[in-house]
């Protein structure tokens, strides 16, 4: 009789705390544990059949349809390019600025960050075909195209033109960058004519590298960067506000920043 | 921050607490008396078969049974026909599971489908039955689809094959209602000898019975499960 009571005291127990997760699938581990404890209260009152139905249906079947129904939609997509400072790869880690904002997103929605690197036409392309659910990496507000949703600036910068080797003849007027920032930083390394319009991040780690022989102009109007979404997350957009705000708001914004741009 | 709904949770609480304090006064959690277990040996020795529930859901009241068979396969049809008539989405790319998740699949598979036979040719000797053996097989499928992707899983077991065996099923359970009949016997009734209590060749009919549901839960979970796939996109 003691055993039965323990299991039927744990049933309520064990629903609430499946309705308390934050992470779906926490919750549905939750409800399988649930299942399968009732399966064995069955058992215990003689009803052997009830409990393997119970177990089969409700500790297996169900769970196994909610573990794939969430595989979707449990999880928060972000395209990105890699920018130093702001998201990128450091081993096995993901670090950076908008990757820290983003896991406060994640976080608060109860979702799991996937992250797709890319180069900003493809993080571009995938917004604007709803593919993900969020573009980051350096974006810059003036250039992000129509129809998406973008956030505040949560950083102000500014852009460089970076162009050279200053003896080459005539040197082409700097273009708008868009490509890989590997690819422009083996340019300069190896010297070879690099005509690019740089952000403040960027250039940033370029600037790690001999950049004597090339030519540097700021370029002139405010920028910053921002997050985009596709025009169908209006809720997220929402929510990722919200969260911009707090953090402007409590002072964090500005200890983040600091702490990844020393 | 959302504030937990506290209040929520004790009345939810409150009525799951209630609802087990009338569950353990009223009935359940009693040893067996003699009387059941003469009641129960009486059934063994009408039907042969030693689980007294499946002897009463297959041969005393077969007619419900088949009646609920009926109503899975309608569920069938239903997804079957509105999905068809929705036609196929653009292919959406599978999210690649992990290592873990693949060779966890591949180790749980073999054994999870041989659980499920025995669940099913055991159902008139054990707890278990066609129902709830078809089930573990169709969540051992399930888990492969996750694993492999359900484009893989149907290609190996044939979608022709399986929409025939869907159906197959389901008219080889009326035909072993209606086949007494023949026999001279009435509809409904044993068409096979009960047997020895206690032997896997017992219990009459409720073996076939078990074999053919245990067929048709199987292949009409999946079947249900590759329409919502096919027609709403990758799971």
């Amino acid at each position: 009789m003691t055993a039965q009571l323990v299991l039927l005291a744990l049933l309520p127990i064990t629903a609430g705390l499946a309705l308390l997760q934050r992470r779906r699938l926490h919750a549905i581990i939750g409800m399988g544990a649930f299942s399968l404890l009732l399966a064995t209260v069955f058992l215990l009152a003689n009803a052997p059949d009830v409990a393997i139905t119970e177990a089969a249906i409700g500790a297996a079947l169900v769970t196994l349809i909610y573990v794939l129904a969430i595989r979707k939609t449990g999880r928060l997509t972000v395209a990105a390019s890699e920018t130093p400072g702001l998201i990128g790869r450091e081993g096995e880690q993901i670090v950076g600025l908008e990757w820290e904002i983003l896991e406060r997103l994640a976080a608060d929605v109860g979702l799991d960050l996937v992250v797709q690197f890319a180069s900003p036409e493809e993080v571009e392309e995938a917004i604007r075909r709803g593919e993900v659910d969020i573009g980051a990496g350096g974006i810059l507000a003036s250039e992000c195209g129509e129809n998406v949703l973008r956030t505040s600036g949560h950083l102000p910068t500014a852009r460089f033109a970076v162009a050279g080797p200053r003896s080459e003849p005539g040197g082409k007027p700097a273009a708008p960058f868009r490509g890989e920032l590997a690819d422009v930083i083996d340019a300069v390394r190896r010297g070879a004519p690099v005509s690019a319009t740089l952000d403040l991040a960027r250039f940033l780690a370029l600037s790690r590298y001999d950049l004597d022989a090339y030519a540097i102009e700021r370029v002139e109007g405010d920028e910053a960067y921002v997050f985009v979404l596709p025009p169908s997350r209006r809720d997220l957009h929402q929510r990722l506000a919200e969260i911009l705000a707090r953090l402007a708001e409590t002072g964090e914004l500005d200890s983040m920043i600091r702490r990844h741009f020393p | 921050m959302r504030r937990a709904p506290v209040f929520t949770i004790l009345a939810a609480i409150v009525l799951v607490a209630g609802f087990c304090a009338v569950v353990l006064t009223g009935f359940g959690f009693r040893e067996p008396s003699a009387g059941d277990i003469d009641a129960w040996a009486d059934v063994a020795r009408r039907t042969g078969a030693i689980n007294v529930v499946s002897s009463i859901y297959l041969n005393a009241r077969l007619f419900d049974t088949l009646l609920e068979v009926l109503v899975f396969a309608v569920a069938v049809l239903g997804v079957h026909f509105y999905l068809t008539a929705r036609g196929r989405p653009e292919p959406v790319e599978s999210i690649p599971e992990s290592n873990v998740v693949r060779i966890a699949a591949d180790i749980l598979l073999p054994p999870i489908l041989l659980i499920s036979i025995y669940v099913v040719l055991h159902g008139h000797l054990s707890p278990g039955g066609g129902f709830s053996g078809g089930v573990i097989a169709g969540t051992g499928l399930l888990l492969a689809a996750i694993a492999l992707g359900t484009d893989t899983v149907t290609a190996r077991l044939g979608p022709r094959l399986l929409d025939r065996a869907e159906w197959g099923t389901l008219l080889g359970i009326l035909f072993l209602a209606f086949a007494p009949i023949f026999a001279g016997r009435p509809l409904l009734s044993d068409l096979l000898p009960a047997g020895t209590p206690g032997r896997l060749a017992s219990g009459g009919s409720i073996l076939l019975y078990n074999a053919l549901i245990g067929a048709k839960v199987f292949v009409g979970s999946w079947v249900i499960v590759r329409h919502f796939v096919d027609h709403r996109g990758e799971i």
